[in-house]
């Protein structure tokens, strides 16, 4: 066993940190940029966009390392959201910390002072908080598609590509590049005051569907899933009310957050802007809500938006167009399971589910097969007859016919010979079918769920399933193999899929992952009914609380003076004090980092130092207004009633705030500064086992061995 | 043929202690020992090295679990303190701590170990007496009838282990799930005889600590989401159970060595299937409800017992088992989040810490002053009596006087050295001259400070710096004088923020402690098998 002194000197394991953490800089914020991996010995390189699939890319082996990867994923297996806010601030923070260290600073106060520091910034936050109410109240139907549209969509989106399908094609690609140099314009025209700040996004769109006539609205809508358009139109009506009431409200002391109260300003404001994603699970949305009041037939129970039943299928190497949201189950078939699907369209079918394989050889999780079990014949006659697995084969079809059932899910995999002698008898079997997908189905029509073909039974079949081609064409997944997607579904399931598409095979994981961020957001905000005003208003917020707190003196005898520390008859509490600003400033200097980084990435700045100054001069201000909220508040009001943007568009309010997560935001914070925390209070590292062997005799300076 | 290979002669070790080596490996692990000592003591990361799991950690049992030590002298001591460890849950650091304070203070005085040990067991006498005794200035009944002294002893374990992550306002929180699950293990209708209850602790990583709750009863976790629809239905108020133990699961029992051969055609899985079923049937003419098993249950038995509308959950596992088999008696759920998993895991150790210390407690119904305060009183008193009267204590052990005042001076400064241990900013120790308290003060400040401005409150909490005391420096020579007990009621007063330790694991930790320094100054030669 081996023990290492680590901080002799500086801090081993916050440097290690803020080593690893640099390395996610420019996933935070809107304009985010991919990172190439190349492995050095393989050859082998991913495009990564995403601070969790870089860190799953690295070699994290050491302890902090370890440690730092376990902050990460349980921050995104929880919200799936976050991870890089996580990451920067770790960095920023352990930099701070380490330099608080350097200043002589005892670590019980850098570890209760930021503790405490913390919980007060999340409390100041709360004002920041903007209500999320009644968003479905406000889907009329004009807006929802209809189900004929939907289905007409998603059965067969290509066959009447809109004819000016290329042009809005070339607008998207002319919309990403421009979406920055847009922004870019709106800064240098009032450099000093930018809209920057509270909104790094800024207006992405404004004009775009202004151009289009309704019926060319509506096909793009379809094909791309982009509901948007048809949302802002609605949004512009709300977005006025709200600018509206800022107006009248503008001379009143202290201005409050208003309620949000459209799902399409929501998500807009929640899509950091990522509006190619955004907009596809605003689609799913909508279809699930649609699904829902069809189902219920009354406003019994509040619609929630339910992403366990939000299902991906990204089909590389078509166009980024054909991305869009249908109801039901998109998934790929061999060309040749798709022959049988000319003889089971347009009629319901009945469906079988399994879990498991359906395979003769398989055995449910938990059973235990005997090793020493041999079977002999007792005579020669029955040696002709047909292997096991023929006569499994036959027992399985006998059973499908017996019930009637044309249509198998499977949830593990399917035995081929299976398969091919289904598709003989037009039967379709599908596998390696997502569990939550089977549960939709499985209530959707009324299947249920077995292990074994054994145990069907009239009860446990589906009716009711249609299975129609997605696309008339086949698609090649990237492989080379030649496939067709195809579509199931059936009256009131409960399910979406929405399909991802994308020229670039390497950027087809990126993709899926942005889907992804963007749905939990929006998921977490309806479930949360509240969002912060974003854009970094909640950091500045904290940045400015901090800068007052440095600048007040304790008052005894307070319950803050015990400034987090659990023991507080410790000479440490009466040192307080002299040490707070420090550890507060140190705190801050998070934030600072955090505003100035996304600042950066947005490509505002050209450097860091401008940025800063940027931020600095907005701090001034707050600070000196005796009320930072109050002041984020009135820069949002000006900003809505377009004070900000005479320079950019004379519509201003087409401008959507821009919202952010509260959890998943404060628990980010939280997780960061544990994180740092945790290292920070470690001393050394004990190496256990035979692991110490590994150490060399000309590394072991610094061991210690017991 | 068979080859004989000569055997290699034992190693023989005399006075080992004296040994340079094992004074050094001594002092490596008192250093890991003391640095995690106490709310602000440092933590330690283990792992092995090849990228396995990594526990941050300052807690004595995962640490001890996971050293691995060669040398014979510090497998006894870190034995010793396992066992106390697993018996008592706490204290496992102060024991060692002591331990290694003892040999270290001991060894430097040239007396022969037999006289050690002599006046060593005298001087532990002392201490376990006058703790136990009623006269005890720094012990504190436990009234059950309010909560404060509970809470307190809960609040002082949590924030003595920083590595849980805990806020203040999440300490708070904790510390009442873990009195509530207490008292919730506490059968209602006690008879003469009481005995408690299980909590299980059940874990949700990655969540809020607030999120944290306590339930009545036992949580099973159900993996299919379908039987939440049988679930609302409920016959009456109780259902009947069946449990097993036994996987359901339709493979073969063990068929021990060779082979079966059955005749083409026969399936042994049906047979056992058809059994299977036969059992369900029985389970359904007996108006059983619920089916919980240890193991799997046949997919098969599932959908038969489904139809009969019988509830059937599986892989239960063995945890469940014992709680589940006497689920008539008091057993309450702990649900435990917290935002990683390294310090879930030292949430949910010092959890159990604390339920286990509150269960001693209402064994031996009070506690001791904490914060350091216990030792430094105990020192005060040891250091008072063999100066005022050592006769009492010398009689028939036929050492001398100064041999006493030698082992005193030794034994206590180990005690307060321990205490020592609970700064690891840079601060310095001070003791009270009336209740031989535990103060703490920054480094370096001038002699001729007023105190009371300096100093707030004495390390368990009880005494403020403005009660006209008069203070020296731990590590000084004062006079010795008797340390006054505190008064309960003033002590019941002003317990909102107490910091208090378990009685009985202080007790035993220190006795272990000293017996086994005796024992590790009592060894003369290591004799070690080379074969």
């Amino acid at each position: 066993m081996a023990r290492r002194v680590i901080n002799k000197k500086r801090h081993l394991g916050l440097q290690q940190l803020s080593a690893f953490a640099d390395t996610g800089r420019t996933f935070l914020g809107p304009v985010k940029s991919s990172k190439f991996i190349i492995d050095e010995e393989s050859h082998e390189s991913v495009v990564v966009g995403s601070t969790v699939r870089l860190l799953e890319s690295l070699d994290l082996s050491s302890a902090v390392g370890q440690l730092l990867s376990e902050a990460v994923q349980a921050q995104h297996n929880t919200y799936r959201t976050g991870a890089s806010t996580l990451l920067l601030l770790v960095g920023a923070w352990s930099s701070a910390v380490e330099e608080c260290l350097h200043l002589g600073v005892p670590m019980s106060l850098i570890v209760s002072g930021m503790s405490e520091g913390l919980d007060s910034c999340i409390e100041e936050v709360t004002s920041l908080q903007v209500p999320v109410h009644d968003v479905f109240a406000h889907i009329d139907s004009t807006e929802v598609f209809s189900e004929l549209e939907s289905l007409n969509v998603s059965l067969c989106p290509f066959l009447q590509i809109p004819s000016n399908t290329g042009l809005i094609l070339k607008k998207h690609d002319l919309k990403d590049v421009a979406s920055q140099s847009l922004t870019t314009y709106s800064l240098s025209g009032i450099p000093v005051k930018s809209a920057k700040l509270f909104r790094p996004q800024a207006t992405v769109d404004a004009d775009k569907n202004t151009s289009q006539t309704p019926q060319t609205l509506r096909n793009s809508l379809l094909a791309g899933g982009r509901c948007r358009q048809s949302v802002l139109t609605h949004s512009r009506h709300c977005n006025r009310e709200a600018s509206d009431q800022w107006t009248s409200k503008h001379g009143a002391a202290a201005p409050q957050t208003d309620s949000c109260s459209d799902l399409g300003e929501l998500a807009a404001g929640l899509s950091h802007g990522d509006h190619s994603s955004m907009r596809l699970v605003e689609g799913a949305v909508r279809l699930q809500h649609q699904n829902t009041s069809v189902c219920q037939g009354s406003w019994t129970m509040p619609f929630t938006f339910d992403i366990s039943r939000v299902f991906t299928c990204c089909l590389p190497g078509l166009p980024e167009t054909f991305s869009c949201v249908c109801p039901g189950y998109v998934t790929v078939v061999s060309m040749f399971s798709a022959t049988v699907l000319e003889d089971l369209q347009n009629q319901p079918l009945g469906v079988v589910l399994i879990e498991g394989d359906l395979t003769e050889n398989y055995r449910h999780l938990g059973f235990n097969k005997s090793a020493n079990v041999q079977t002999v014949l007792e005579s020669m006659k029955k040696l002709q007859q047909d292997s096991s697995e023929e006569l499994w084969t036959s027992h399985v079809l006998q059973v499908l016919v017996k019930f009637n059932v044309n249509l198998v899910l499977v949830q593990g995999t399917v035995s081929e010979h299976l398969t091919a002698k289904c598709v003989h008898t037009k039967r379709l079997v599908i596998g390696s079918v997502n569990g939550s997908v089977m549960q939709a189905f499985a209530e959707a029509s009324g299947a249920v769920q077995v292990s074994y073909i054994t145990q069907v039974s009239e009860n446990s079949v589906g009716r009711g399933v249609s299975v129609t081609f997605w696309r008339s064409s086949p698609l090649d997944v990237g492989d080379g193999i030649s496939r067709m997607a195809i579509l199931l579904k059936t009256e009131g399931i409960n399910l979406v899929t929405v399909v991802l598409t994308d020229p670039v095979t390497a950027q087809m994981q990126t993709k899926e992952d942005r889907f992804w961020t963007c749905a939990y957001r929006l998921h977490c905000a309806l479930k949360e009914h509240k969002v912060f005003l974003g854009g970094g208003a909640v950091e500045f917020l904290c940045l400015s609380h901090l800068q007052i707190l440095m600048e007040q003196p304790l008052n005894k005898g307070d319950q803050i003076c015990s400034g987090g520390l659990h023991n507080t008859s410790s000479w440490l509490a009466s040192s307080l004090a002299l040490y707070r600003p420090t550890v507060l400033k140190c705190l801050a200097d998070g934030w600072h980092k955090y505003l100035s980084t996304v600042v950066c990435n947005t490509a505002n700045y050209s450097s860091e130092f401008e940025a800063r100054t940027f931020i600095q001069h907005h701090l001034q201000n707050a600070t000196d207004s005796g009320s930072p909220s109050s002041y984020i508040l009135n820069e949002y009001s000006k900003l809505n009633s377009g004070v900000f943007n005479s320079g950019i568009s004379n519509k201003p309010e087409q401008i959507p705030r821009v919202y952010d997560i509260v959890t998943p935001k404060i628990e980010a914070w939280r997780r960061a500064l544990d994180l740092v925390l945790l290292v920070l209070q470690t001393d050394s590292e004990i190496i256990t086992g035979s692991g110490h062997t590994q150490i060399k005799s000309q590394e072991s300076e610094g061991f210690l061995f017991l | 043929m068979s080859r004989l290979e000569a055997k290699k002669p034992s190693l023989c070790k005399s006075e080992p202690l004296t040994s340079e080596r094992v004074r050094a490996t001594l002092l490596v692990l008192k250093g890991i020992v003391a640095s995690c000592y106490g709310p602000s003591g440092r933590l330690k990361q283990l792992h092995n090295g090849l990228g396995g799991s990594v526990c941050t950690t300052s807690q004595s049992s995962a640490l001890l679990a996971n050293l691995s030590v060669t040398h014979p002298i510090l497998k006894i001591l870190t034995t010793s303190v396992q066992n106390h460890v697993s018996c008592f849950s706490d204290c496992g650091l102060f024991t060692a701590i002591l331990c290694c304070n003892l040999i270290e203070n001991v060894q430097r005085l040239d007396l022969t170990p037999t006289t050690l040990i002599k006046l060593n067991k005298h001087l532990l006498n002392l201490c376990t007496s006058y703790l136990q005794s009623e006269v005890c200035g720094c012990r504190i009944p436990v009234d059950f009838s309010s909560t404060q002294i509970l809470l307190c002893l809960v609040r002082s374990v949590l924030t003595s282990k920083p590595a849980c992550m805990l806020t203040r306002k999440e300490v708070d929180h904790i510390s009442t799930l873990i009195l509530r699950a207490f008292l919730l293990t506490i059968p209602e209708n006690a008879g003469d005889h009481i005995s408690l209850g299980s909590s299980i602790i059940v874990p949700l990583k990655g969540q809020r600590v607030v999120d944290s709750t306590v339930l009545p009863g036992i949580l099973i976790e159900l993996s299919e989401i379908r039987l939440m629809k049988i679930l609302p239905v409920k016959k009456s108020d109780s259902l009947k159970v069946a449990l097993f133990r036994v996987s359901l699961s339709g493979d073969l029992s063990d068929t021990g060595e060779g082979s079966v051969v059955v005749s083409y055609g026969v399936s042994l899985e049906n047979a056992v299937l058809d059994q299977l079923l036969n059992l369900g049937r029985q389970l359904v003419s007996d108006h059983v409800d619920l089916v919980l098993c240890q193991k799997v249950i046949h997919p098969s038995l599932k959908q038969f017992l489904g139809v009969h509308r019988v509830l059937a959950i599986d892989r239960v596992g063995a945890a469940l088992m014992e709680p589940l088999s006497k689920v008539t008696a008091t057993v309450c759920s702990l649900l435990l989040c917290n935002r990683n998993g390294t310090a879930w895991d030292e949430l949910k150790l010092t959890c159990q810490t604390a339920l286990h210390v509150l269960q001693l407690t209402i064994k031996e119904p009070c506690v001791l002053l904490g914060g350091g305060c216990t030792e430094t009183h105990l020192a005060a008193y040891i250091r008072h009596k063999t100066f005022s009267d050592p006769e009492s204590i010398l009689k028939g052990s036929g050492c001398t006087s100064t041999e006493l005042q030698l082992i005193t001076e030794a034994f206590c400064t180990a005690l307060e050295s321990l205490t020592g241990s609970l700064e690891h900013d840079g601060g310095e120790i001070l003791t009270d001259m009336k209740y031989g308290h535990f103060w703490s003060v920054q480094a370096d400040s001038p002699s001729d400070v007023n105190w009371p401005d300096l100093l707030t409150r004495c390390g368990c909490g009880l005494h403020n710096s403005r009660e006209e005391l008069s203070w020296s420096f731990l590590r000084t020579a004062r006079h010795p004088f008797a340390p006054r007990p505190c008064l309960p009621h003033e002590a019941v007063g002003s317990a909102n923020n107490l910091t208090l330790d378990c009685f009985t694991a202080k007790l035993s930790g220190l006795q272990v402690a000293v017996e086994t320094a005796n024992l590790i100054l009592d060894l003369s030669y290591v004799i070690e098998d080379k074969n």
